[in-house]
């Protein structure tokens, strides 16, 4: 009796712990296809604080290869997408960890020949080094640390030699230091204190907007990190105060983000805000939402493309596909733009009557000249774009619009100057 | 701003993380102080609890930080919402201890305390399937008055989060102190075959240690997303971890001990990270955590365990 007792609590236990395991099961998922076929990876963080603007780049790749696909195929090659998510729960975010692991499923299945993503450089430095190993290709749409496609540490990103990490973006050996000139220009600051989220993105990005600040001329009155787990910012931001510097400077991405940008709102209401592409999208938008996110300022590391007239073709189509309420970034249109370069390399590749697989993808996809969207892309021999712009935002309210609706209440001022005025 | 403002400034920081610690470390300590089981599933009822306290205001029609209450309306809201979330997170509480470690009970070795970490993964899992990955705008309807006290600024949210904090521990202090029940808690600590043989309802006193530990939990999460203005999957962790520190630092089964040491916990995050640096912050805490345990092993007020005969 007692016994049976236990025997039948134990078996609820096993039940429970078994349910947990299916419901924190993340994987890849795979579509399937008749005709002859290739696989295209899409990795990307869809679980974490990112999850959302992570969404808006899967979508902008899918919908490029559903496009292709619905043609009739590239080259007569159907392309199946393996998706997948390199966020875990228990990092909240990107996991470099999953991202690796993930990579090495993709480099271990023949049929794959290129992939898109990551969305985060932490991810991209844990991917590369198995990438170049297998020489499968990645075009990242929004990853922008300079390192890993830096020819100096090529020993450690790319141990084959050949460049395997292309992006649609550039990178923030621009984005850090043009949004540098641009507050020196534009927001005549004179002083700033740097924070970053201790991430490679993060990290990076602050590294080079502090040298180019303290290279024209603004003080930099401190430096320090934020762990992106942790709740409380009041500390640092009461060192902020007490420095009082022109403008605080975040390097990093939205789970520190979110949470420094509502407890500034606190603690240093007045002063100017400036962060990167990590802090720019409907994830950052949403998660701090309306009043504290007023005011702070954003940058992309692509030219702002989402309302010119060119792309209102491609938005109509993009709802037409995700829904009339589907929300989309600019990185939305560099990550379709990633598929396309991926397609337009498949397609040479297949024409010219060579085997389809990712070493001639990859050396198709280096020879790349497309005309899209954002404009020209073509890469040098690291992978890097050609074309390099960066573009500052300001999130401000536009009442007449929802509160979520990234084009309305995230104004373009313009592009940011690579040299200062003055 | 002047030093002392600044040191001012971080000591408001500092105590009002404090309390929050401690009010997590209570749920740690009572558990542990009648059936020494380290109960990881608290870092995540805590979550929940701040969820459930959102969930609540919602129903009440507030929803974001745009709708702005004083007076009495406030009061009643805060106050109904109080008592829901610590209701439900005490229930949950109950459910967790009745269904999983019950049965668990008598079984020697760290099964239940493994027990308790799959289900802080069961409630973490369970949130995050229901309300995605991002990070929530908090609902907020309190409004942003503050006071200068020289440069330094203090919160109505932050006398709100002391108040709330210290009401519930002297509440709480009485209740184990001056009530039967709380009195039966005590005897079941020292002793729970004797109390047992002395006519005590082992069972219920449990119970109510789960009831009363997650309902503080709860409270602590509500009190977090006003405080924080957001919340989201993943709060639990490290401010489950920090108040287990709390718990140990003061005294693991110790009621003030929990108290005394969340305060401290908050006050050296708080100014550790402004004279050294906060990417140091856990380094510090916890490189003074085994410094205690080195030279203190019961913590700051504990006693060594009496002996079971």
């Amino acid at each position: 009796m007692r016994q049976a007792s236990f025997i039948r609590c134990s078996l609820q236990v096993a039940a429970i712990l078994a349910f947990a395991a299916v419901a924190g099961l993340a994987g890849g998922s795979v579509v399937q296809a008749q005709q002859k076929s290739v696989k295209v990876g899409i990795t990307l963080p869809l679980t974490g604080a990112d999850a959302e603007d992570a969404l808006h780049i899967k979508n902008g790749a899918v919908m490029a290869i559903d496009e292709a696909n619905a043609k009739g195929g590239v080259g007569g090659y159907k392309l199946d997408v393996v998706v997948y998510d390199s966020g875990t729960a228990t990092a909240g975010q990107y996991d470099p960890a999953q991202a690796a692991t993930n990579t090495k499923k993709l480099a271990a299945d023949p049929a794959v020949v290129g992939n898109i993503g990551p969305q985060m450089s932490g991810e991209g430095k844990a991917m590369t080094p198995i990438l170049s190993e297998a020489n499968l290709a990645t075009i990242t749409p929004s990853s922008t640390n300079p390192d890993i496609t830096n020819p100096y540490m090529a020993a450690q990103f790319k141990p084959k030699g050949k460049a395997i990490y292309f992006r649609t973006v550039t990178t923030d050996a621009f984005q850090g230091p043009n949004m540098a000139n641009f507050v020196k220009d534009k927001l005549k600051v004179t002083s700033v204190y740097v924070l970053d989220d201790s991430g490679a993105y993060g990290v990076g990005i602050a590294d080079s907007f502090q040298r180019q600040a303290e290279k024209i001329g603004i003080k930099v009155l401190g430096r320090d990190q934020l762990n992106p787990k942790e709740a409380d910012y009041t500390t640092i931001l009461t060192k902020v105060k007490a420095a009082k510097p022109d403008l605080l400077y975040y390097g990093g991405v939205g789970q520190a983000g979110v949470k420094l940008a509502k407890q500034a709102y606190d603690i240093i209401p007045n002063m100017l805000k400036a962060g990167g592409d990590g802090i720019q999208g409907t994830s950052f938008l949403k998660g701090v939402g309306f009043p504290a996110v007023e005011g702070w300022y954003s940058t992309n590391a692509s030219p702002h493309v989402t309302q010119t007239p060119e792309a209102a073709d491609w938005v109509k189509r993009y709802k037409a596909k995700f829904g009339a309420n589907a929300a989309y970034d600019d990185y939305t249109i560099t990550s379709y733009n990633a598929a396309l370069v991926l397609i337009d390399a498949i397609k040479r590749t297949a024409e010219a009557g060579k085997p389809v697989d990712r070493h001639n993808v990859r050396d198709a996809i280096q020879a790349t000249k497309m005309k899209t969207l954002q404009g020209d892309i073509s890469f040098d021999e690291n992978g890097d774009m050609i074309d390099k712009v960066v573009s500052v935002f300001q999130y401000k309210l536009d009442k007449s619009k929802p509160t979520d609706d990234l084009d309305a209440q995230n104004r373009y001022i313009g592009v940011a100057p690579a040299t200062p005025s003055s | 701003m002047s030093f002392q403002d600044l040191l001012l400034q971080q000591i408001i920081n500092g105590v009002s993380l404090g309390a929050m610690y401690a009010l997590l470390a209570l749920g740690f300590t009572m558990v542990y102080g009648i059936i020494e089981l380290i109960n990881f599933a608290h870092f995540n009822v805590f979550m929940v609890g701040s969820f459930v306290a959102m969930w609540i205001m919602g129903a009440m029609g507030i929803v974001g930080q745009s709708e702005v209450l004083y007076g009495l309306p406030l009061v009643g809201v805060l106050l109904v919402t109080l008592i829901a979330t610590m209701l439900i997170t005490g229930l949950l509480g109950v459910l967790i201890e009745r269904v999983a470690l019950r049965p668990l009970r008598g079984v020697a070795g760290t099964a239940p305390m493994i027990t308790t970490i799959g289900l802080s993964y069961i409630l973490f899992n369970v949130i995050l399937l229901a309300v995605g990955a991002d990070s929530k705008n908090y609902t907020n309807p309190l409004p942003r008055t503050h006071w200068e006290i020289g440069e330094a600024v203090l919160r109505l949210r932050e006398l709100l989060l002391w108040g709330i904090s210290i009401g519930l521990m002297v509440v709480l202090h009485y209740f184990v102190r001056g009530t039967k029940m709380g009195k039966a808690m005590q005897a079941t600590a020292q002793d729970p075959e004797a109390a047992r043989m002395m006519g005590v309802d082992v069972d219920r006193v449990v119970a109510m240690a789960f009831f009363l530990g997650s309902a503080l939990a709860g409270a602590a999460g509500m009190i977090f997303g006003l405080y924080y203005n957001f919340t989201s999957f993943i709060i639990g962790y490290t401010a489950g971890l920090r108040a287990f520190t709390a718990a140990v630092l003061g005294g693991i089964g110790n009621i003030p001990g929990a108290m005394l040491g969340g305060i401290l916990i908050g006050l050296i995050e708080s100014l550790g990270g402004h004279f050294i640096a906060v990417r140091w912050t856990d380094v510090i805490i916890f490189s003074i955590l085994v410094l205690v345990l080195v030279f203190r092993p019961t913590g700051l007020l504990g006693r060594a365990a009496p002996t079971k005969s």
